[in-house]
């Protein structure tokens, strides 16, 4: 259970040192002298080594740098999910990568790096090893801080970065540097012949801080595998349409969805008119625009909708019945549930015998078929009916659906269909989602940043004097910003009549205060 | 525009202040050399400093180039400013706009960092590599484009900014470890494979000069295109498509000296063009770069001649410099890279993390630096390690920022009625 550096005066420690060889500190918390009678059992021995094994920060730095290679393969193979083909990964991998690598890449989970059990394994290993070095080294570091030791000897002093000597002047020569260093906002003590200050303590706290907030983060992200912690609908809501979000009361309505796009055809706007029902009931309008959500619900788990798609389809096919040259009437077919018959005048009714939105010829069987889910070749076939129930007529009709492209027709009989429009159905893809980490996440880092502000920002500087009668000599050293502690102290020095004897770019040798 | 001819002004006010830098820096050597062999009666090789008044020169040189630098930084801000009233949003948009960000980042962090050491050495390295990102902006178009939804955030804004403004000062920590490297450098222990390491660092610089000199001339100078038909359209290449797009067959846009083209063809997730273009600087880069030693160093090795005249610099202090580049880029880097990335993502699409390559990389050059720090906290791995990591930590910045977006295709893509 060694540490890696003095909680007191950060020297590097060898590993298994009991004391710091720089300070003398007691660095491993006196190791309770167990009289045991027996051998301790198998499972605390077990324990003993996990707990040294995850306390390691080299443990831990193997562990970022393994997480970091794992996480640039995951860049280098398309992820599942990710990558835009509409094949599923059986097919698709063995096809982008050829049989063999693919199939290797699917067993080995590269191709879901990142919910890949080695990946997922290591990640926790990780946070193990957070919770363990922090625990470990917290309470050593508070006691150190709290109860430094004052009179330290003179060897330790000589060994500090930075250095400086003062004349000893007046009864009590330690008085005027003790004045100085409150007013610059030090904390002094002070025991024998000996003084301490110091100041930024709380940065030595930062990255237990940092550590703090990561774990937080880490257990967030952990938690999105529980059921029900983050959940993710998407919805297809045409323009006028209510669609249920599944599992709650909530239903939406796209009032209207609308597109702009800048003059050289980039898109600039997506926006959902939408409207939020509750039970039925109208509770928010917002229009949902891509960065703009609609947010509804308690400020730590909303459900948040966001514009994610849209999709214009052919809609409603405009129609006129004609008798040669003769139009007898209007009539909308709905392309994508039209109705069994439609009476388009007192004489004549059309019946939809069959409707393929996607019509094909089988090449096996030769019969028609549909080719695929997707309106994109429409085709009627229909019978023109009399008043009295008399066939009077058919047609096949081929709707046309792209601009500049004409309808397709064979009519047999006096009558037929012919096409003077067609009007679109807009889509908008929404995507509900309600996940319940994003507080404790968003927590997480607010730790971590704060935690970095004191690591990086506020520094803990340390000074100690000794008073040898003749002088007083004074040690300093800082966790960070050596240099600007160096100038700090050399203004102390000079103020007091002193000089800086050693520090960075001051080639004074240590030994030349002569004890 | 305005900000055109700002950013002209200080694009060369850089220029010149790493022009006067580097002077300066490389007489004062000559001179404390020359005054050395002096002293010592032997003969250093090196010629003498010149007259006084070139003395004098070498000594004030410094303190103009900085003038030089302050007044091209606040241009650039002129520039940038100017350009976010006449775009009407904050210039971080396209590649063009954001590498040019960037340098005036790297020029930010050296001002702050030269505020707390007063170090001029490190003028002769930042101005440099602020330069080369600026002439680097210049390869890519450079209209000002209408933003599409999805960029129209704040959050957007605030992420770009603040993980450029951490890049900044990782480029400086870059700087100071590589001077730090050159300045530790002992020849004879040096392995071989450390050697080829260090040295590979001016040969990468040496290819990227070329790739943009190469970029330029396509973009301005040369009208030769080959043009590769696919199912989903035309790939057109304005250097010989010797690798190809994704579902390109060898020998469809012809051949070159019996060499048909394409030769091969990449898979799906990597960009033919830019691969292309990646191999034909990495193919002319070597003979730029050994042109260059023989013009620079007198076809020396890089290393060689410049640990010559980084010796006498203050080690320890470069190390902190670097250090304390890290420690201020490092949170900054973590709340724009990470923190406000994230919080983009989550108004965008909904979720905080996708894993997409560009993020994956900003998560991995974070995981570098944080070793980087842990090493160097708990187990007082300073000097020449560190600053290797600082050098690695910077490369994959530099990848993250580029190679991912030229390389890797991206998985964010807006074609079709997809958003
Ligand atoms: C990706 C995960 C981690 C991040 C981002 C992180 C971040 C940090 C940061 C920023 C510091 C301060 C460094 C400095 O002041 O220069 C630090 C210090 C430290 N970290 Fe971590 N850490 C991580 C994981 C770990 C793990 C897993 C361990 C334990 C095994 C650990 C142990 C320590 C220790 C012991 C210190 C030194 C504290 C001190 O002496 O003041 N860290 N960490």
């Amino acid at each position: 259970m060694a540490l890696d550096r003095c909680p007191d005066c950060s020297a590097t420690l060898p590993e298994d040192a009991r004391y710091c060889p720089a300070c003398g500190v007691p660095v491993a918390p006196d190791a309770p002298i167990r009289l045991r009678r027996e051998e301790p059992s198998p499972w605390a021995q077990f324990l003993d080594a996990a707990w040294d094994f995850f306390a390691s920060v080299r443990v831990a730095v193997v562990l970022i740098v393994l997480i970091a290679l794992a996480a640039i393969g995951g860049t280098l193979v398309e992820q599942e999910g990710l990558y835009q083909d509409w094949r599923p990964p059986e097919l698709y991998y063995p096809a982008r990568y050829g049989p063999l690598l693919g199939r290797l890449l699917m067993a080995t989970g590269l191709t879901h790096t990142y919910t890949s059990w080695w990946f997922l394994t290591l990640v926790y290993l990780l946070v193990i090893s957070l919770i363990v070095c922090s625990l470990q080294r917290l309470v050593p570091l508070h006691r150190a801080l709290q109860k430094p030791t004052v009179e330290k000897h003179l060897g330790f002093l000589l060994r500090q970065p930075v250095q400086a000597r003062l004349p000893a002047q007046g009864a009590d020569p330690l008085a005027p540097l003790a004045e100085t260093l409150r007013r610059r906002g030090y904390r002094v003590w002070r025991e024998g012949k000996g003084l301490h200050a110091d100041r930024g303590r709380l940065g030595r706290y930062g990255p237990y801080i940092i550590h703090i907030g990561l774990i937080i983060c880490a257990l967030a992200a952990g938690a999105k595998a529980l059921p029900g912690v983050d959940v993710t609908h998407d919805l297809w809501v045409e323009n006028g349409q209510t669609v249920a979000l599944p599992g709650t009361r909530l239903a939406i309505r796209n009032n209207r969805f609308i597109m702009e796009t800048y003059p050289n055809g980039m898109p600039k706007l997506f926006q959902t008119q939408a409207t939020l029902l509750e039970d039925g009931r109208e509770v928010l309008h917002h229009n949902i625009e891509v960065n703009k959500p609609l947010v509804y619900g308690p400020w730590w788990g909303p459900w948040e909708i966001y514009q994610a798609s849209w999709r214009e389809e052919p809609g409603i096919a405009h129609l006129e019945l004609v008798a040669g040259d003769r139009v007898l009437g209007k009539v909308d077919l709905d392309l994508k549930s039209p109705a069994r018959e439609y009476q388009v005048t007192p004489e004549v009714r059309v019946v939809v015998e069959r409707y393929f939105h996607d019509f094909d010829l089988d090449p096996a069987t030769g019969q028609p078929v549909n080719r695929s889910r997707e309106i994109a070749n429409p085709v009627f076939l229909l019978r023109f009916v009399g008043p009295d129930g008399q066939e009077v007529g058919r047609q096949a009709l081929n709707v046309a659906i792209q601009p500049g492209v004409e309808a397709r027709s064979v009519a047999e009989g006096p009558y037929a269909l012919r096409q003077i429009g067609i009007s679109s159905r807009w889509y908008t893809g929404l995507r509900a989602r309600r996940d319940l980490t994003v507080p404790y996440m968003y927590g997480g880092l607010g730790v971590v940043m704060v935690g970095m502000y004191i690591t990086f920002f506020v520094f803990h500087r340390q000074i100690w004097a000794l008073d040898l009668g003749t002088e007083v000599v004074l040690g300093a050293r800082t966790n960070k910003d050596r240099w600007g502690l160096q100038q700090e102290v050399r203004r102390i020095a000079r103020a007091l009549g002193g000089e800086l004897t050693v520090g960075n770019g001051v080639e004074r040798s240590p030994g030349s205060t002569g004890a | 525009m305005a900000s055109h001819w700002l950013l002209a002004v200080a694009f060369f006010s850089y220029l010149a202040a790493s022009i006067l830098y580097v002077a300066g820096f490389i007489g004062q050597r000559r001179l404390a050399l020359a005054a050395a062999g002096a002293a010592g009666g032997q003969a250093t090789g090196v010629g003498p400093g010149g007259t006084p008044a070139a003395g004098e020169f070498y000594w004030k040189a410094p303190g103009w180039a900085f003038a030089l630098a302050t007044l091209g930084t606040l241009a650039h801000a002129g520039g940038i400013l100017a350009r976010w009233q006449g775009a009407g949003h904050w210039p971080t948009a396209n590649l063009y706009e954001f590498v040019g960000f960037m340098s005036f980042c790297s020029m930010v962090a050296f001002q702050v960092l030269y505020r707390l050491y007063r170090f001029p050495v490190l003028g002769a390295l930042a101005t440099p590599v602020t330069v080369a990102l600026l002439a680097y902006s210049y390869v890519f178009p450079r209209e000002v484009e209408p933003l599409i939804p999805q960029l129209r955030s704040h959050w957007l804004t605030l992420h770009v900014s603040f993980a450029a403004l951490g890049e900044g000062f990782f480029a400086v920590a870059f700087a100071a470890a590589l001077l730090y490297l050159l300045r530790t450098r002992e020849a004879e222990k040096e392995s071989r494979l450390a050697g080829l390491a260090l040295e590979s660092i001016f040969w990468f610089a040496s290819t990227v000069l070329t790739f943009v000199v190469l970029a330029y001339l396509l973009r301005y100078v040369l009208g030769q295109e080959w043009a590769i038909v696919l199912d989903r359209g035309v790939a057109r290449y304005h250097l010989p498509p010797i690798i190809g797009p994704e579902g390109s067959t060898p020998g469809q846009a012809g051949s070159l000296f019996g060499l048909p083209l394409p030769l091969v063809a990449v898979p799906g997730w990597i960009k033919g063009k830019n691969a292309n273009t990646f191999l034909f600087a990495v193919a002319l880069g070597t003979p730029v770069y050994y042109l260059l030693r023989r013009l620079l160093c007198r076809g020396l090795p890089f290393r060689e001649a410049l640990a010559r005249l980084a010796q006498g610099l203050d080690a320890d202090l470069l190390d902190e410099i670097s250090y304390r580049a890290v420690a201020i880029g490092y949170p900054v880097f973590t709340l724009g890279a990470l923190v406000f990335a994230m919080f983009w993502a989550k108004v965008a699409w909904g979720r905080y993390w996708f894993w997409d390559p560009k993020e994956t990389w900003a998560f991995i050059s974070w995981l570098i630096y944080s070793a980087y720090l842990h090493l160097r906290l708990t187990r007082g791995w300073e000097g020449r390690v560190s600053a290797w990591m600082a050098v690695i930590g910077f490369g994959a910045i530099l990848f993250t920022l580029v190679g991912v977006n030229l390389l890797i295709v991206g998985l964010h893509s807006y074609a079709g009625g997809d958003l």
